[in-house]
C-alpha cells in the first residue's frame, strides 16, 4: 500500500514536470504559431488576389450579403475585396477564397478546406481567374463532379454579388428572387432557403409583406429595407429589433387568423363579377374578383382576345383598405398585360383605398389591362359596400 | 549489459541495429512520410530529438521511476517531448508541419522511441543513453531519407522538392502512393539481406520485441527470436 | 437526410478508401504482426475496433470540454495516450473479471493496443477533422472495421504466402510486404466510388 502511494506520488510528480515543460514552451510557441497562421491566412488572400499587398477582414453584419458569405477582406489599396465562403458541395463544406476586384472581376479561387471525394474543387477555382460575370457564368461544371462544381460556381457567383453590395461591380449576378431569397434566409438561417409569401388578411402596424419558411420553421417580415426573421413559436431571430412584442404578435395573429365563406348568390349585381367571399374573424373580406381587360375586350387580328377575365384575390378591411393584394389568372398578351402578375404591378394596390386606388400607374402599352384589373378591384370594392362595410 | 565504448554504442544503431531496415520497428512513419524528401527527413530529424530527449530524461530518472509504474511515466515522458517538438515544429516550421499532419502526433506511439526506453534507457547511464538515442535517430532519420529518395526520385522525378529534368518521362506515381511505399520497404528489405549474404539477422515475422509491452507481457505468445542481438 | 448521408460517406470511406492500414499506414504493425492466423487477424481486429470506439466516446468530449475549455490543448497528446492507456487496462480487467470468455479471445491482443497508433491516430484525426462527436464515432467505427477487414484479408493472404516457395531475400517480411503493397494498390481502387453512390 505504502509502496502504491509512493509509485503514484511519481508518476504525478513526472505528469507535473511534463506539463510545466509543455507550458513553458506554448508560452514562447504560441504567438508565433497564431503569427505564422495569420501570415498563412494572408498568403491564402494573396494567392487570390496577388495585387492586394495588404488586406483587413471587414465587418460584415451591416450587410445582407449571400448566405454563403462568411468574412469579407478587403485590399488596403483598394483592388478589391477577397471574400470567404463556405458552401456545401457533395455532402462536404467546401471553404473557398474568391478574390474579386472592384470593377466585377474575379481575380482568384481556391478552395482552403474540403472532404469532397473526387477532389475536383483543388484546381476548379483556376477557370475563374479573370473572368468577368459573363466569363463566370459560362465556366461549366465537370461532368461526374456536377455538385461539387456547380456548389463552387455559385459561391464564385455569390462573391461577385457580394461585392456589388459592397459597394463596387457592374450588374447583380443574382435575380431578384435570389436577392430577396438571400434577404430572407438571412433573416431566418432555419428556413432553409426555401420561403412562400403568405397572403396577408388583416392589417400588420409596420409590416409591408410577410414571408413564411415553407418547412413551417417561421417568418419573415419586411418592415422597409428591413427583414426580421421571427420563428413559428414568436422568438425573434434578427438582432437589434427593439419591438419584439410587435412581431410575436403577428406571428399569433397570422397563426389564429381563420376565413369563412360567406354567401353572396341573393345579390343579383355580384353573381357575376364576384368568384368568392370570405371574411375573417374581425370582419375583413378576402374576395376573388373578375376584371374584364384585354383578354375579354381587346383582340384583333394579330391578339385575339383570350375570353378570359383578370382574377384578382383581395384583402380589403371593412373600411375599404387594400390589406393585400395578387393576381389570381389573367390570359393578357404575352410581354405586355401579363404584366398585371408580377408583384411589381399588383403591390402598388397594397395599402390603398378606395378613394385613391385609380391612381395607380397604367402597365405601359396596356391600358386596357390596367382598367380591366382596377375594374376587378372597384368590384370588390363593391362587393364590400354589399355585404357590409362600415361606411 | 557489457560497456561498450561509446562510439560503438551510437554507431550500433545506425548501422548494425538500424531500427527501420534491420529492427523493422517504426513502420507506420517509415511508411507514411517517405513520399517526399522533406518530410522523411523532417520526420527522422523530429523523431531523433524526441529520442535523444526522453532518453535522456528517462536515464536520468531511472532509479526514481518505479517498477510498476514504469510504462505510463515513460508514456508521459514521450508524448510531452513529443507535444514540445511538435509545437517547436508548428512555430518554426510550418510548411513541415503542414506535410508531416498527424503522424507528428503519432510519434509518442513510435515503437522505436518507448522500445529503447524500455531496452537501453533504464538500464544505462545518461551519457550512453543519449548516444544510443542519437545513433538510433540518425540510423531512423538515414533510411527514411534513403527509401523517401528512391520513392520521390522514381515516382515524381524530384529530390526534395527539385525537379530532375531528364527522369520527368519516366517516373512510376505508384511510388509516391501507399502501394508503393509497401513496395519500396519489401525491395530494400530484399536488398539488406543480399547485401549481408544473409548474415544480418532476418526477422521472419514481427513479433513483439518492437513492443514496449514486451517485457512485461506473458499473455502474449512474444517470440523473441534473434530479438536481442 | 443529408446528416445521415455524411455519416454513411464518413463510414464507408474510413472503410475502403482511406483504410487506416493501407492507405494510411496506422495499426501497420499489428497489421504484419497477428495477422499470421485467420482468428488472431479476427481477434485483434475486433479489440482495436472496440478499444476505438471506446476511446473517442471519451476523448472528444474531454477535447472540448476540458482542454478547449481550459485552453489547455497542449497537453492533448499526453492526455489521450494515458487515456487509451487506461481504458485498455481496464477494459482486460473487466473482460477477465465479468466476461473471461471473452477475455480468453481478445485479452491477448489488448496489451498490444496501447501503442497501436491506429487508436491514438483516430482519436487525434476526429479532432482535426472537426468532426461532430456522432461523426467521429462513426469515423472510429468505420476506420475498425476497416482495420478488421484489412487483417482478414490479409491473412487469407499470409497462410498462401507460407506455403509458396519464396527466393531467399524475400523470405518473411520482404514477400510479406510485398502482398501488402498488392492488397493496398487494390484498395486504391475504391477512390471516388463513394461519391458515386449518392450522385
Amino acid at each position: 500500500m505504502k509502496n502504491n502511494i509512493k509509485n503514484l506520488v511519481v508518476f504525478v510528480l513526472i505528469c507535473t514536470v511534463m506539463t510545466l515543460l509543455l507550458a513553458t514552451t506554448n508560452f514562447f510557441t504560441a504567438p508565433i504559431i497564431k503569427e505564422n497562421q495569420n501570415a498563412s491566412a494572408n498568403k491564402a488572400l494573396l494567392e487570390v488576389m496577388p495585387d492586394g499587398e495588404g488586406f483587413e477582414q471587414i465587418d460584415i453584419s451591416t450587410f445582407t450579403l449571400p448566405a454563403t458569405v462568411s468574412e469579407v477582406y478587403k485590399a488596403t489599396n483598394g483592388q478589391g475585396y477577397v471574400i470567404k465562403l463556405v458552401t456545401t458541395g457533395y455532402g462536404s463544406d467546401m471553404v473557398i477564397m474568391c478574390g474579386v476586384k472592384v470593377d466585377g472581376t474575379v481575380t482568384g479561387a481556391v478552395c482552403l478546406s474540403s472532404n469532397e471525394t473526387l477532389s475536383k474543387e483543388k484546381t476548379y477555382g483556376e477557370n475563374f481567374a479573370l473572368k468577368d460575370a459573363a466569363g463566370v457564368e459560362a465556366v461549366d461544371t465537370i461532368a461526374g463532379a456536377t455538385k461539387t462544381t456547380a456548389a463552387y460556381k455559385n459561391a464564385v457567383k455569390d462573391a461577385l454579388s457580394s461585392v456589388i453590395i459592397l459597394g463596387g461591380g457592374s450588374v447583380d449576378l443574382r435575380s431578384e428572387e435570389e436577392i430577396l431569397n438571400d434577404n430572407l434566409s438571412t433573416a431566418l438561417p432555419d428556413g432553409e432557403k426555401k420561403f412562400q409569401k403568405v397572403f396577408m388578411v388583416e392589417l400588420l402596424e409596420g409590416i409591408d409583406a410577410v414571408y413564411e419558411a415553407e418547412n413551417k420553421s417561421g417568418y419573415v417580415f419586411v418592415s422597409g429595407q428591413q427583414f426580421i426573421g421571427v420563428k413559428a413559436d414568436g422568438s425573434v431571430v434578427t438582432a437589434g429589433v427593439e419591438d419584439t412584442k410587435l412581431y410575436s404578435d403577428a406571428v399569433e395573429k397570422i397563426k389564429s387568423t381563420t376565413l369563412k365563406d360567406v354567401n353572396f348568390s341573393k345579390y343579383e349585381e355580384l353573381k357575376n363579377t364576384i368568384v368568392s367571399v370570405k371574411k375573417t374573424a374581425s370582419g375583413n373580406f378576402v374576395i376573388e374578383a373578375k376584371g374584364a381587360g384585354y383578354g375579354i375586350k381587346g383582340g384583333d387580328e394579330y391578339h385575339p382576345a383570350s375570353n378570359e377575365y383578370i382574377i384578382v384575390r383581395v384583402a380589403v378591411t371593412k373600411d375599404f383598405k387594400i390589406i393585400d393584394c395578387i393576381t389570381v389568372s389573367e390570359a393578357e398578351t404575352d410581354g405586355v398585360g401579363d404584366a398585371c402578375a408580377d408583384e411589381s404591378f399588383y403591390g402598388q394596390f397594397v395599402g390603398k383605398t378606395d378613394k385613391n386606388y385609380t391612381e395607380i400607374d397604367a402597365i405601359g402599352g396596356a391600358t386596357m389591362t390596367t382598367d380591366g384589373y382596377k375594374q376587378a378591384i372597384e368590384r370588390a370594392f363593391n362587393a364590400v359596400k354589399i355585404l357590409g362595410g362600415a361606411r | 549489459m557489457k560497456q561498450k565504448s561509446s562510439l560503438s554504442v551510437m554507431l550500433n544503431g545506425i548501422i548494425k541495429e538500424n531500427p527501420v531496415l534491420v529492427l523493422i520497428l517504426g513502420t507506420c512513419p517509415t511508411l507514411a512520410t517517405t513520399n517526399t524528401v522533406n518530410g522523411a527527413f523532417g520526420m527522422g530529424i523530429a523523431a531523433l530529438a524526441v529520442l535523444v530527449c526522453s532518453n535522456v530524461f528517462i536515464s536520468l530518472l531511472r532509479k526514481v521511476i518505479p517498477e510498476s509504474m514504469r510504462i505510463p511515466c515513460y508514456i508521459v515522458i514521450i508524448a510531452g517531448f513529443v507535444t514540445i517538438v511538435k509545437m517547436l515544429v508548428q512555430a518554426f516550421m510550418p510548411s513541415l508541419y503542414e506535410s508531416l499532419g498527424v503522424y507528428l502526433d503519432l510519434i509518442t506511439v513510435n515503437c522505436i522511441i518507448l522500445g529503447r526506453a524500455e531496452m537501453f534507457a533504464n538500464k544505462n547511464t545518461v551519457v550512453a543513453s543519449a548516444l544510443d538515442g542519437l545513433g538510433m535517430g540518425i540510423g531512423f532519420t538515414l533510411a527514411l531519407t534513403l527509401m523517401s529518395t528512391i520513392r520521390e526520385v522514381f515516382g515524381a522525378a524530384s529530390f526534395a522538392g527539385n525537379p530532375i529534368p531528364f527522369m520527368e518521362n519516366y517516373k512510376i506515381e505508384f511510388l509516391t502512393k501507399a502501394p508503393g511505399g509497401l513496395l519500396v520497404y519489401g525491395l530494400l528489405i530484399a536488398l539488406i539481406y543480399v547485401i549481408t549474404r544473409g548474415k544480418a539477422p532476418v526477422k521472419t515475422s514481427f513479433s513483439c520485441e518492437g513492443c514496449p509491452h514486451a517485457a512485461s507481457c506473458t499473455t502474449v505468445n512474444c517470440q523473441r527470436e534473434g530479438a536481442e542481438n | 437526410m443529408d446528416a445521415f448521408k455524411t455519416l454513411i460517406v464518413i463510414l464507408l470511406s474510413s472503410v475502403f478508401v482511406d483504410n487506416y492500414v493501407l492507405s494510411r499506414f496506422l495499426g501497420i504493425c499489428p497489421f504484419l504482426g497477428v495477422s499470421e492466423k485467420r482468428n488472431q487477424a479476427v481477434g485483434m481486429g475486433v479489440a482495436v475496433t472496440i478499444v476505438m470506439l471506446i476511446a473517442t466516446a471519451v476523448t472528444w468530449p474531454i477535447q472540448y470540454f476540458v482542454l478547449d475549455a481550459l485552453n489547455l490543448g497542449f497537453l492533448q497528446n499526453i492526455v489521450f495516450i494515458l487515456i487509451i492507456a487506461a481504458l485498455v487496462q481496464m477494459l482486460e480487467m473487466l473482460l477477465k473479471k465479468f466476461i473471461p470468455a471473452l477475455h480468453k479471445g481478445l485479452g491477448v491482443y489488448l496489451p498490444l493496443i496501447t501503442t497501436n497508433c491506429a487508436v491514438l491516430g483516430v482519436t487525434i484525426n476526429n479532432i482535426l477533422d472537426g468532426y461532430t462527436f456522432v461523426q467521429s464515432m462513426v469515423s472510429s467505427l468505420g476506420c475498425g472495421l476497416g482495420f478488421l477487414l484489412a487483417m482478414v484479408l490479409f491473412s487469407g493472404l499470409r497462410s498462401r504466402i507460407n506455403n509458396a516457395n519464396v527466393p531467399a531475400p524475400f523470405k518473411g517480411l520482404g514477400v510479406t510486404l510485398i502482398a501488402a503493397s498488392f492488397i493496398s494498390l487494390a484498395f486504391m481502387g475504391f477512390s471516388g466510388i463513394v461519391e458515386k453512390i449518392f450522385a
